[in-house]
């Protein structure tokens, strides 16, 4: 029954181990293959309309028609072997990839690679949303020293080659976003009380906070950025206080307690 | 059955009637927190929340500490020739530890084999060599969990050629040898009754009364040839008169509304819940009307859009 259920190819493109009118029953109102419709019928449009909240952005993205005809391939080809439908689309954005309509082309497009980001990016935020952690109040104050700021325990930094974070914000803020042209964005993700909270970055924005998710102190991570970018130290020195207290606004720092 | 089973009956027939209880829904987790609404207690998805650390895990809890909560599964997959997930029970068992609900529900069905899941409570065939095969996990289950399962009976819309069994003398078996309880929904035995030529006043006069320990009601979606399960609307009222015939029969047991599609808010569902103390006492007159309000436009049984969580900003 289940061959029946999970290919959504047409039925004689599957080899069935037995017609169904010899296992199932009719009755008085409906055949047997009519019986067995019913399960066909829901089960695609059921785990289709999961992919959909799953992927909002890139549902509006692509289009209802578009989106629908990817997220039924991606269910052929990767039905789902959990018991929980929160990791349904954990390889959706990999299937993209693998089928990208320009794949084997020398000439790319641009847009499959907007499309791609996209899915990962809010695959992860699904995951974000649901991360394991001790969530701290965060109530950190503008002149607190820097030595006692560490990142907050959930906490993301994302490098795309689209504008992938804004878009996203677009499409949730209704704004209608049109598709954007390739353009390099730094985002970070954090978590405060359970809400998600997601920010543009710049680019030595995104590296000085990489460093500090590697371990480095405030110091260090301005030191490593300094050296990797040939930064001038008294240039980063003097936009520090700004970006400082831009962080601690959009709750990127936790007191960091000494054990 | 066993001495462990005999306890599973002992322990079953002597849980408490929380009285008439919601589903907990993640579009309503502030208003109920905000309010405290006068629920008796909450029936939660366990899948919802067994993997999460964050809000829904986070409102579990308080609500928890507020409430009797009930935990109501998907994902068991009783009747499935796979092997049981450990992995599935361990996450079980461990949010039960966290929310200490008054009992574990599932269906009576298999999701998925060779470890795809459908995502649907699929029908299983009902013959002796089944049954042998479900008790038997049944045991495995409950002495893992270290209490009784209560099982459910599936909305189903086919029946197999190889099924000797009538459901409703599955399900007394299944308690007989395993010391399980029952969870009837009543809607399930309206639309499995009406798609498979069967009376549901009967289905629900043959079950072991005894062992019901909680009811469901919903609202279906009649499509002329076929009824479907869509948890999305009032519930008709065909499935209030079963339910009066079922609440008599049990002599009163907890029941819970489900409303999984086109969530109203919290206060129309509330209301809606409440229209079963209408049909607590006797009615004269049984007799199913057949009333329906026929759809063209495609439905979907057993939605599950409300599984996955909603990232909240
Ligand atoms: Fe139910």
């Amino acid at each position: 029954m289940q061959g029946m259920l999970v290919h959504h190819a047409p039925m004689q493109d599957i080899a069935l181990p037995a017609a169904v009118e010899d296992i199932v029953n009719p009755s008085q109102r409906l055949s047997a293959v009519h019986h067995l419709d019913i399960y066909r019928h829901s089960y695609i449009a059921r785990l289709r309309s999961c992919m959909q909240s799953q992927f909002n952005a890139l549902a509006y993205a692509l289009g209802p028609e578009l989106f629908e005809l990817f997220a039924d391939q991606y269910l052929d080809t990767y039905p789902s072997e959990s018991y929980t439908l929160n990791t349904l689309g954990e390889k959706f954005a990999q299937f993209l990839q693998e089928t990208r309509p320009d794949a084997g082309r020398e000439q790319k497009e641009n847009w499959p690679d907007f499309m791609i980001e996209l899915a990962g990016f809010e695959y992860a935020l699904s995951i974000i949303f649901d991360e394991h952690t001790d969530e701290q109040p965060a109530v950190i104050l503008h002149d607190t020293p820097d030595e006692m700021l560490k990142l907050a325990p959930v906490f993301h930094l994302f490098h795309h080659q689209y504008p992938i974070c804004g878009y996203y914000l677009g499409v949730i803020q209704s704004t209608a976003p049109e598709l954007p042209f390739p353009e390099e964005s730094y985002s970070a993700v954090t978590r405060h009380n359970y809400k998600l909270g997601l920010f543009t970055i710049r680019g030595a924005q995104y590296h000085f906070l990489k460093n500090m998710q590697r371990g480095d102190s405030v110091e260090a991570a301005k030191d490593n950025l300094v050296k990797a970018f040939e930064f001038k130290r008294a240039e980063l020195d003097k936009i520090w206080p700004e970006w400082k207290k831009g962080f601690i606004d959009a709750g990127f720092f936790v007191f960091y307690e000494p054990s | 059955m066993s001495k462990i089973g005999d306890n599973y009956t002992n322990t079953l027939i002597s849980l408490p009637n929380p009285g008439l209880g919601l589903g907990l829904r993640s579009k309503h987790f502030n208003h109920i927190l905000e309010h405290n609404p006068a629920v008796d207690w909450f029936e939660v998805i366990s899948e919802n929340f067994m993997d999460s650390g964050g809000r829904p895990r986070h409102v579990l809890r308080q609500i928890a500490e507020r409430y009797p909560v009930v935990m109501h599964g998907v994902s068991l997959s009783i009747g499935s020739t796979d092997r049981l997930n450990k992995d599935y029970l361990t996450k079980l068992k461990l949010l039960a530890g966290e929310v200490k609900p008054l009992w574990i529900s599932d269906h009576l069905c298999w999701t998925g084999v060779n470890s795809l899941n459908t995502h649907d409570l699929l029908p299983v065939v009902l013959n002796d060599e089944s049954l042998k095969h479900i008790c038997t996990r049944i045991n495995q289950v409950q002495d893992f969990l270290e209490r009784p399962v209560v099982f459910e009976n599936p909305s189903t819309y086919l029946t197999f050629k190889q099924s000797t069994i009538n459901e409703w003398d599955f399900l007394r078996y299944m308690t007989e040898e395993t010391g399980c309880g029952l969870l009837l929904d009543v809607n399930n035995v309206y639309v499995s009754g009406f798609n498979n030529d069967f009376d549901p006043a009967h289905y629900i006069r043959q079950l072991p009364h005894d062992r019901i320990v909680q009811m469901h009601i919903a609202g279906h979606q009649h499509c002329g040839t076929h009824i479907i399960d869509t948890h999305d609307r009032q519930v008709a009222h065909d499935v209030w008169k079963l339910f009066n015939l079922a609440w008599e029969l049990t002599r009163g047991v907890a029941t819970l509304l489900e409303w999984d599609g086109n969530i109203p808010e919290f206060d129309v569902y509330h209301a809606e819940l409440l229209k079963a103390k209408e049909f607590m006492s006797s009615i004269d007159g049984f007799g199913i009307t057949g009333e329906q309000e026929i759809a063209n436009d495609d439905v979907v049984s057993n939605p599950v859009n409300f599984l996955v969580n909603e990232v909240n900003w």
